[in-house]
């Protein structure tokens, strides 16, 4: 579980969050929804410590997250994909995969297994360098390399950036088991709120750093006003 | 046969890998500090040449080669970290001059130290192996031991270097931390430590170096003796591009067989004359490197 | 406001004529009364025309000429007063402003460095070396000229792949040429004369009307020494006049535009390549006439002292007194007349052995020293300083007019 309790962030003169609190519960996935600018990225960069908060905290189940370094906030069990994947082309397919198994434990052929079983076409290119594949192959390497040091929270920037409706629906589905089997944290940013809300159980939306709903996804979902307003659902 | 192994063409080209050896691991340490901080280590000679000075100087002077050589590896190691902790750090995400007055800075300060401490004058070490040539039927064959040992050692260091990269955990931490320092975290490296071992790694890349070119009868130990060195260095590193260690090592290695053909043909001082026109020209037809791959940068 | 200008005109030219007429009645003989009260006159004019606004905004070309006259004055009033050592460090600290100017230009206008101006001082050098051997009776502004267009020529050749080099390459590149400097007059040796280097076949002294003007009485005026270092400060000042046009022209912003930004340069419509090969043939020029007055100061040239220690040196002066500034350029130059006098001092104080290896190595340590120190903690060295000191001191003392 992830506890965010009145956090403020400012880049210089620009605040980007303001007091901002909501939890995400264990076992489930909360959708972080928003326009372009209402500071999605920055609350995930600084759950992951690469951005230090000006007040308020940030905490996993009883640990204190705030002021403490990104490594440590990994080896915590913490897992970031950042916006835009940060998948590293210049390694291999396998190599990418090596590097998220650092920080964990156990036998890293078992792990790689795994996760080829679990993206097929990972496997197939393990040895081809990350550069050479897809968007959506990158967005599923990212994921795997992940989830192969098994986090219990997985922190997802925009998933579903540039990739086709339907591979984006394979996605959120997947996402989704995942966090059912595994029992993770999943906190789910999202430009994309109707995939996003469709899978989630609880939404927070966010307007300029400021939070302007904190409810069940079904509840944000069925909010007309959210929907035109915030959300840009119009159908 | 002979007579081949003996020729001057021959005998060239192996003089010419002798000393290209020593580009070679120069400009390797060179690439192994720009990758991981886009900075040019100017004071990469000075420093190696120091730790030579600590493994050489201070011990006794009846003291095993290998132990100094060892000591002064460690000395490499100490050097290149502290100064990376204590100056290099300091020079992250300021212009790009800074880097480049800080590193000249402390070339000048280590090098005007070494002299203060152990004079300028040369000092010869007591090299294991002979610098005579060996002969074969009675013609001298342009090969040395002590050619053969600086030839195998820079292998063996190359060897090891691209071995802990390419298939140790520490190596796979080192290129991601250069590569993408920002995901590196994300990923539980801790990056600011992978910067201090790369300036370790370097330095004491430099420190074997420095030991070789000392170790060369001729030429003895002194403060300012990898300049020269330096120089032919970096304009392997930059002709073979700086952010490719393979390009770095290979262009140091023909850069090697180029000068000595250069001084057997025409003379001694046209050498660095080439050099410099080679590197202008290869800068201007390739400004990143003959070996650096264009294409397929970061996303 | 006309008032303001014509009460400070009063006040700055009654105060010069008080100090000429006193420095007239001190003064032992008629000749140097007559020479000191023109030196008091030119100061004094000078200075009071440029400490007015108007002249400053309206005229500028005229105000640089102003102050490099008040320099170059100021300099050879202290010519008068020091001894024949002094006076030959002042003449190479003057000829190293010059060059200071330079590489100060360089990185002040494209942000580029260059780690080899001790060899462009080489080519300088040598230049007026070997162009006396062959040509004794050249005028010695002819030789200047000459040995200043030999830098900018291989500053040129240099310059070519500076258009498509940033800084780490550059200066990479400038080092391998001042490392490679020995060599390239080693195969020039029939001309350069090799380890030894070139003698002056006459040394330059001073003219003899100089000396039948002042008499016997002031002959310490007209030494050769205090000759050289105003010939050494007068061209110094041109260097200075020039430099402070190009630094304010349309080339000098336009290149402090590529400095700080590549792109916005581009569609402004400055030509990023010629940029930088201008600044870089200049830097060179600059250093080379600052090692042909060295070659005229110490009438020989002699390889070693353009090792590749004299670029480093050059480049901590710069940053010490201020990198990419014309104040900081003069303080450096300032700093290098003083150093060895202060650097015997302080071995003589510290009780070293003045022939000892810690001695010979003291000015590497310190100026090396200084450069990191200085980089680190003010990177933009005393004028740095300087001008933050100054910007404080007003600030904290408000002038009571509104504006
Ligand atoms: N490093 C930074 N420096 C200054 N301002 C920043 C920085 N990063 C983000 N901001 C500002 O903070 C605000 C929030 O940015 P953030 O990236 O968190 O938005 P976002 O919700 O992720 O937007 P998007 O949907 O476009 O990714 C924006 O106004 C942005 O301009
Ligand atoms: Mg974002």
């Amino acid at each position: 579980m992830i506890v965010v309790d009145d956090l403020s962030v400012s880049y210089g003169a620009v605040r980007a969050l303001q007091s901002v609190s909501f939890e995400a519960p264990s076992g489930e996935i909360t959708a972080v929804l928003g326009a372009n600018g209402a500071g999605k990225t920055t609350l995930l960069r600084t759950i992951s410590g690469l951005v230090a908060p000006l007040s308020g905290t940030v905490r996993k189940d009883d640990e204190v997250l705030t002021g403490r370094k990104t490594e440590d906030i990994v080896r915590l069990g913490v897992a970031h994909v950042p916006e835009g994947r940060g998948v590293i082309a210049e390694f291999t397919v396998e190599e990418n995969l090596r590097l998220g198994f650092m920080i964990a434990q156990g036998s890293l052929p078992d792990a790689l297994a795994e996760q080829y079983e679990m993206f097929p076409v990972l496997g197939e290119r393990r040895r081809q360098a990350a550069a050479t594949l897809s968007g959506g192959e990158r967005q599923m390497l990212a994921m795997a390399r992940a989830l192969i040091a098994r986090p219990s929270v997985l922190l997802l920037d925009e998933p579903s950036l540039g990739l086709a409706p339907l591979v984006t629906a394979q996605l959120m589905q997947q996402i989704r088991d995942l966090c059912a089997k595994e029992s993770l944290t999943v906190v789910l940013v999202e430009q994309n709120a109707s995939s996003a809300l469709r899978i989630a159980q609880r939404a927070v939306v966010l307007r300029v750093g400021v939070v302007v709903a904190n409810d069940s996804a079904v509840a944000v979902r069925d909010d007309e006003n959210l929907r035109q307003y915030y959300l840009g659902m119009v159908e | 046969m002979d007579a081949f192994l003996t020729s001057r063409n021959v005998s060239d080209v192996l003089g010419g890998l002798a000393s290209g050896v020593i580009y070679a691991l120069v400009a390797l340490s060179l690439v192994l500090i720009w990758r991981s901080t886009r900075m040019l280590n100017f004071a990469q000679g000075a420093m190696a040449v120091f730790a030579t000075y600590i493994g050489f100087a201070i011990l006794a002077p009846s003291t095993n080669y290998w132990v100094s050589m060892a000591v002064a590896i460690v000395a490499g190691l100490v050097l290149g970290g502290a100064t990376e902790r204590v100056l290099v750090r300091r020079l992250y995400g300021k212009p790009e001059i800074n880097p480049i007055v800080a590193m000249v800075g402390l070339l000048l300060v280590l090098e005007s130290v070494a002299a203060a401490i152990w004079s300028t004058s040369s000092r010869p070490l007591a090299t294991p192996f002979s610098i005579v040539d060996w002969q074969l039927n009675h013609k001298p064959m342009a090969l040395s031991p002590f050619a053969v040992y600086e030839i195998v050692t820079s292998l063996v260091v190359m060897a090891i270097v691209a071995a802990l990269f390419q298939y140790t955990k520490l190596g796979l931490q080192l290129r991601a931390a250069a590569l993408a320092p920002e995901v590196s975290r994300l990923l539980g490296v801790r990056v600011s430590r992978m910067l201090t071992i790369g300036w370790m790694l370097s330095t004491a890349v430099g420190a074997v170096t420095a030991v070789l070119v000392a170790s060369n009868f001729f030429t003895g130990l002194t403060p300012s003796g990898m300049d020269g060195v330096f120089a032919f260095g970096f304009i392997a590193a930059a002709i073979g591009g700086l952010d490719s260690p393979v390009g770095a090592m290979v262009s140091g290695l023909a850069l090697g067989v180029v000068f000595q053909f250069v001084g057997d043909y025409v003379n001694s001082n046209a050498i660095i004359l080439v050099a410099l026109g080679m590197l202008i020209v290869s800068l201007m037809v390739r400004p990143s490197g003959v070996f650096t791959r264009s294409a397929q940068r970061r996303v | 406001m006309e008032r303001i200008v014509g009460s400070r005109l009063s006040v700055g030219l009654s105060v010069t004529a008080v100090v000429a007429v006193i420095v007239v009645v001190l003064s032992s003989s008629t000749r140097l009364a007559v020479a000191l009260a023109l030196g008091v006159a030119v100061l004094g004019v000078g200075a009071t025309f440029v400490s007015l606004t108007a002249v400053r905004r309206d005229h500028p070309v005229a105000t640089r000429a102003l102050i490099s006259v008040i320099v170059i004055d100021l300099a050879i009033f202290l010519t008068f007063r020091v001894s024949a050592t002094s006076n030959s460090n002042v003449a190479i600290g003057a000829a190293m402003a010059i060059v200071l100017l330079g590489l100060s230009f360089l990185t002040g206008s494209s942000g580029q460095i260059s780690l080899g101006n001790g060899a462009f001082m080489g080519v300088g050098a040598f230049t007026v070396g070997i162009w006396a051997e062959h040509h004794p009776t050249t005028p010695l502004v002819a030789v200047l000229v000459l040995a200043t267009l030999a830098g900018a020529l291989v500053g040129l050749v240099l310059g070519i792949p500076a258009t498509r080099l940033r800084g780490p390459y550059l200066a990479g590149m400038t080092l391998a040429f001042a490392v490679a400097f020995g060599a390239i007059l080693n195969m020039f040796s029939s001309w350069t004369g090799g380890d030894s280097g070139l003698q002056l076949p006459t040394a330059v002294v001073a003219p003899h009307w100089l000396a039948s003007f002042f008499g016997p009485t002031a002959s310490s005026l007209t030494t050769s020494s205090a000759w050289l270092a105003d010939i050494s400060i007068v061209v110094t000042g041109v260097a200075l006049f020039l430099m402070a046009n190009l630094f304010a022209s349309r080339i000098g912003r336009a290149m402090r535009l590529v400095r700080d930004n590549d792109v916005a340069a581009e569609l402004v419509g400055v030509s990023l390549p010629r940029a930088r090969v201008i600044a870089f043939t200049v830097s060179a020029a600059y250093a080379a006439l600052g090692g042909a007055l060295w070659t005229l100061i110490n009438n020989s040239v002699s390889p070693s002292t353009y090792s590749f220690v004299l670029s480093i040196t050059i480049l901590s002066l710069v940053v010490i007194g201020g990198i990419g500034t014309i104040p900081g350029a003069i303080m450096g130059g300032i700093i290098y007349a003083f150093s060895t006098g202060a650097i015997s001092w302080l071995t003589a104080h510290l009780g070293l052995n003045p022939q000892g290896n810690v001695a010979s190595q003291l000015d590497g340590i310190i100026f090396g020293g200084l450069l990191v120190i200085t980089i680190l903690f003010a990177p933009l060295g005393i004028a740095g300083l300087v001008r933050h000191g100054w910007r404080w001191w007003r600030r904290a003392r408000p002038t009571g007019i509104v504006q």
